[in-house]
């Protein structure tokens, strides 16, 4: 094998010979160059793989000695993963440079090597002032590097860097030269032990003024404004190196001395990186500039790694134990490769300005790795950060960390809103120009791709109950064949999709047992129903079909979840699908973002749940050992119901529902509203199923959420009633609906839980069906305001059928499924005895019916206008699924029994007392009884017969024409003079005008300016003068010494 | 705490002084050098041993005894080091306050804020 310190031995060459190949011409020079860092990259490979293959750990001894007597390298398996790292790193930026290399003198080149080479010392190096040595290498290379660009920003940028560094230098010589001073050693292993014994104060200040040298390298808020100015003003190819390359060295420092420090100085670093990770998310918020913007970030993730990395330590896990390496290791590789792709990126880009980065929708592929790098930062699947992150909380939570966890998931989701804002912002904007991207600058960011994917299934691999995530293989291996096959017309993909799904379906849903069955229903059968709209779609449909499969992916997964790990997987694999499914929509984007973050901030509220669950249930993740956990019970509880509640949009918690749902495309809308809020559904049926009735001191949690389902339905509602948007409208009233299901569920006895799953599927069929018809509506007349329709019954029958049947269904009222729903309710209300929650029920029940008038009213009857009368009927494949809607309403509607029986049967289970008495599809309770098909059919001949005799008197009815009417002694010219549609109900808006305004939208709005004018008054600080950098390092030390060393 | 040590530091305090008060780059770089310089000083004290001999083995030094009649060499090497270090320090910095006089026409740190927040 290569001995390792022919990576210096090869950079040192070459960077004093580089000038002498040169007068050769500078594809020589070239050549060597990139021959030196392949090299370099191929010493450190082979001993990885050597390494992993069980080789002992090398010892590299220079001058003859042994140590602690001369300087010496390692290679162990923690060198060769970040060497390797790095090196790859100097390669693929020095690539990405290629064009400079060829502009500028040679001289760029030696340093290039030089700053590479000291990265790689910092790593390798075992002695004390030789990792000085090496960080004034790497620092003197970099700052030679910057200033080859003769740009204003970039000079004075890099001059506040050397200053910065500079106190950096000072402070590791003072304590470097003490802490010999006291142990007589430099070699930092030996260092270690002798000062053991010694642990004095004067020892432990020089410890202390060492470590501050590390952390000040390190980037700390809020002693690191030159750092901000330096990742924006730095060229990206350069920049790429210093944010991830030379992090990654003084990572490696800390992680060296980590054995000097004691308990005190573990916690300090540990407040510091979680400080800089929070503060920084924040000012991001604030940001524009995309590469300060990267900046930010960075530093964050810098200062998670090394807190996460100093708080794992103090708890006691081994340095180089498989945690530290999983949750450390694993945020360090994820930001490291992230970052530098994105940086590469920015270059590639060229665009200072984060909105102006459309240009990326003409290329595919780097519009992949962009998401792909964002989604990696936000700790999503299946990126590491996310085993990462899911670890650590579990870890975290094992030691009553919770504070901790709170801090980072704040900042996670700080830094998501930014993160998303920006994704967002791509896909809406108009492209406008074409970017060129070369071959030496594209294959960097392919290969960082790549890499971050397969990083992040390698961590899936080796997390804490990998085993059970092979649920997810064969479905992730369909969606990444999608992504490839997505140049295919939009019928194969959709014909591929629904075989797919219902062979899966099919194989599935038979192992289903109880509520998980009907719920496979919902979720599967639904989806392949739901697909066949897709018929109507022409072209390709670029990214539907991979996300898609990733949201039904989660579903299912949510479905057959045994353990914790991949319930959270399955969720977290269902949002992010739905998310580029909702953001689809044309004006659907910051609607999307509203969704994710509340659904990131649910998720995150369901993690820390789950991990006081993990720490409680004995370190196991076994999901069905959530009914026998004593400890604790409420707060997880509470922590997994708001997690479900965001995705149920629950009053307060639902403000992204109606521009998410109702911006959505024609089928996402049916597919995000009748299947996805089932999900939420689910996840309660699971949590209350396990844990009954918690109480809070003497409180009742359930009886705290009977009134929030109860208000959410009210709610809900009156919202609807006051929309002008037909989708909004029926998007509202699922809030509505869904406040139903969690009232029923909140009862807690057998007819509240009977009733809710219940309705939950009545939700769906009807839900559907009213979503697919009034998208057809809209995919026809371009136009979701219902104002601007009418008189539409005779252009799109189908359709006024399917909206007529929706509306019963929904409204409840007999003979339709509905009311199936509305009698078991107040069979509950009467039983359960909550007479108040059942008034504002009844209410809301009625204010459902003003809203279902209005689509058959505004859109139907009236006047059809001018442009709307060669108006046809909705497209074929979005009828089809519609009239399969309407046969399992009518089927539920005759024979309730049929689904109510089994139901019940399972619910005795959990809910003994108070099953319905079936006699021959008679439904007997305590209160009353209930024939399904009965009722039917009564109705059906009430109808008939009325039908009958309007059909026998009306005969001789003169047929009008549409403006042969008297109006006010004027004949009206146009349709919209004929049909009022506009601000329907304008009198009820003045009466109840009090109880509709959008509290929970101010209050989140609110939230949201307060976080944003923190941000801007904190960044602040960084004023942009060097010197006043240099007070922020000064002061940062001195207010961090008064904290751990004063105490 | 020797003499010098104090001294080191107090050139250090004097050094750090000069970059935080004065404003024109080459002052605050001439700060710096002085700080160096009081780094220096301190890690050439820790090495001092009072009443010994330069650490060059040579006939003046019994070689079996020269363990405690000499100084300590080791921090004399390091502040070789460190000097060489702080001079391509040094001499960076003063390339880049040439080229930012050459920019902008001043040496006033103040006016270099173009980037912030």
């Amino acid at each position: 094998m290569v001995n390792p310190i022919y990576i210096f031995i090869l950079a040192l060459g070459a960077g004093f010979l580089l000038t002498l190949f040169d007068k050769a011409g500078r594809k020589v020079s070239l050549t060597i160059f990139y021959a030196v860092l392949a090299a370099m990259v191929a010493i450190s490979a082979q001993w990885l793989i050597a390494l992993l293959g069980g080789s002992e750990t090398a010892m590299i001894f220079t001058a003859g000695f042994k140590p602690p007597f001369s300087i010496n390298l390692q290679m162990g398996l923690e060198e060769a993963i970040f060497t390797l790292a790095v090196n790859m790193l100097g390669l693929l930026s020095g690539l990405y440079l290629i064009k400079k290399f060829n502009a500028t003198k040679v001289n760029a080149m030696v340093l290039f090597l030089m700053m590479i080479m000291g990265i790689n010392g910092l790593i390798m190096t075992r002695d004390m002032f030789n990792l000085f040595v090496f960080m004034e290498i790497t620092s003197i290379a970099t700052f030679a590097m910057i200033g080859i660009d003769r740009d204003i920003k970039t000079l004075s940028a890099g001059f506040k860097y050397m200053i910065a560094s500079g106190i950096a230098s000072v402070l590791f010589l003072i304590g470097t030269i003490y802490l010999y001073r006291f142990s007589g050693m430099l070699h930092i292993d030996s260092m270690a032990v002798a000062l053991d014994m010694a642990s004095s104060q004067a020892t432990l200040l020089a410890v202390f003024i060492l470590l501050m040298a590390i952390v000040i390298e390190l980037k700390p808020f809020p002693a690191n404004g030159w750092a901000l100015d330096v990742y924006e003003a730095v060229d990206s190819g350069v920049v790429a190196v210093i944010a991830a390359g030379s992090s990654a060295g003084m990572l490696f420092a800390l992680y060296k001395i980590t054995p000097l420090l004691n308990e005190t100085l573990l916690l300090t670093v540990a407040g510091i990186g979680i400080t800089t990770f929070v503060a920084s998310n924040l000012m991001g918020l604030m940001q524009k500039n995309a590469k300060r913007l990267l900046g930010y970030s960075s530093i964050g993730q810098i200062g998670l790694v090394a807190g996460v990395f100093a708080m794992l330590v103090y708890l006691g896990y081994p340095i180089n134990g498989k945690m530290v390496m999983l949750i450390a290791g694993g945020l360090f590789i994820n930001h490291f490769v992230a970052k530098a792709g994105l940086f590469w990126l920015a270059g590639i880009l060229n665009k200072e300005n984060t909105e102006d980065w459309g240009a990326l929708r003409k290329k595919p592929i780097y519009l992949f790795a962009f998401g792909a790098f964002i989604l990696a930062l936000v700790g999503l699947p299946p990126f590491p950060s996310f085993f990462a992150k899911w670890q650590m909380v579990m870890i975290f939570a094992k030691d009553n960390q919770f504070l901790v966890i709170a801090f980072i998931l704040l900042g996670t989701l700080l830094e998501a809103v930014y993160l998303f804002r920006w994704l967002g912002k791509i896909l809406e904007s108009e492209v406008k120009e074409k970017i060129k991207v070369s071959f030496a600058q594209g294959l960097p960011v392919i290969v960082a791709t790549l890499a971050v994917l397969g990083l992040g299934i390698y961590s899936a691999t080796i997390v804490p109950g990998a085993g059970s995530l092979n649920i997810f293989y064969l479905p992730l291996l369909l969606i990444a064949a999608l992504f490839v096959l997505d140049f295919l017309p939009v019928w194969v993909k959709n014909t591929l999709v629904i075989l797919l799904m219902g062979f899966y379906t099919w194989q599935l849903l038979p192992g289903l047992e109880g509520y998980r069955f009907l719920f496979g229903v919902i979720f599967l059968v639904g989806g392949v129903i739901l697909l066949i709209p897709g018929y109507a779609f022409k072209g390709k449909r670029v990214g539907f079909y991979p996300f898609a499969v990733m949201m039904y992916t989660g579903l299912a997964g949510l479905l057959i979840a045994e353990n914790t790990l991949q319930f959270f997987t399955a969720w977290e694999l269902m949002t992010l699908g739905s998310y580029f499914l909702i953001i689809r929509g044309k004006k659907a984007k910051p609607h999307a973002l509203s969704y994710m973050l509340f659904s990131l901030g649910g998720a995150y509220a369901m993690l820390s749940g789950l991990g006081l669950f993990f720490s409680v249930n004995g370190n196991n993740l076994d999901l069905a050992l959530l009914s026998s956990i004593t400890e604790s019970t409420s707060i997880i509880y509470i922590l997994l119901v708001i997690g479900f509640l965001t995705k149920l949009a629950s009053m307060g918690l639902h403000i992204w529902l109606p521009g998410a749902h109702g911006e959505a495309e024609t089928d996402v809308s049916p597919m995000v509203s009748a299947i996805l809020l089932k999900a939420g559904m689910f996840g309660l049926v699971v949590v209350m199923s396990a844990i009954q009735n918690p109480m809070i001191g003497n409180v009742s949690i359930n009886y705290v959420l009977s009134w929030l389902g109860a208000i959410t339905v009210f709610g809900g509602n009156l919202m609807a009633i006051y929309q002008e948007d037909a989708k909004r409208l029926l998007a509202y009233s699922s809030v509505g609906n869904l406040g139903y299901v969690l009232f029923g569920l909140t009862l807690m006895t057998h007819l509240g839980w009977l009733t809710s799953i219940t309705y939950a599927l009545n939700h769906f069929l009807f839900k559907a069906l009213l979503f697919l018809a009034i998208g057809g509506v809209v995919w026809r007349v371009k136009t979701k305001n219902m104002y601007e329709m009418g008189g539409l019954i005779k252009r799109m029958p189908i359709s006024f059928i399917s909206v007529l049947i929706g509306i019963i269904a929904l409204s409840g009222v007999p003979p339709l499924s509905g009311f199936a729903g509305k009698w078991l309710t107040y069979n509950v209300l009467i039983e359960k005895g909550w007479v108040l929650q059942g008034v504002v029920l009844i209410i809301g029940g009625l204010i459902a019916f003003l809203y279902c008038f209005r689509l058959i009213h505004t859109i139907f009857l009236g006047q059809l206008k001018d442009n709307h009368r060669k108006v046809k009927e909705a497209p074929l494949p979005i009828l089809i699924p519609q009239v399969i809607f309407m046969f399992a309403i009518m089927f539920f509607s005759a024979y309730p029994n049929m689904v109510l029986r089994p139901v019940g049967d399972f619910l005795i289970k959990y809910f003994p007392q108070g099953a319905i008495n079936w006699q021959n599809g008679v439904a007997f309770t305590a209160f009353g009884h209930w024939d399904g098909l009965g009722v039917l059919m009564i109705t059906g001949v009430v109808f008939m017969a009325v039908f009958g005799w309007l059909l026998l008197t009306n005969r001789k009815t003169q047929k009008v024409g549409q403006f042969n009417i008297v109006y006010a002694a004027e004949r009206p010219s146009r349709p919209e003079l004929t049909h009022v549609g506009y601000n329907f109900f304008a009198h009820y808006r003045k009466a109840l005008g009090v109880l509709s305004k959008p509290y929970a939208e101010k209050f989140w709005d609110g939230l949201s300016e307060l976080f944003h004018s923190t941000a801007d008054f904190i960044r602040k600080l960084y004023t942009g003068n060097g010197q006043t950098y240099l007070v922020h390092i000064i002061v940062f030390i001195l207010v961090v010494y008064a904290f751990a060393m004063g105490g | 705490m020797t003499l010098i040590t104090i001294l080191g530091l107090v050139l250090i305090m004097i050094g750090l002084w000069g970059m935080l008060t004065q404003k024109n780059i080459i002052k605050i770089i001439i700060g710096f050098s002085i700080m160096d310089t009081g780094v220096h000083l301190i890690m050439v004290s820790i090495g001092y041993l009072k009443d010994r001999t330069a650490p060059i083995i040579d006939s003046a030094v019994d070689q079996a005894n020269a363990v405690n009649t000499v100084v300590d060499p080791i921090p004399s090497a390091l502040v070789l080091t460190a000097i060489v270090i702080g001079l391509a320090v040094t001499a960076l910095m003063l390339s880049y306050a040439i080229k930012l006089y050459e920019k902008k026409g001043t040496l006033d740190i103040n006016e270099f804020k173009e980037l912030k927040w």
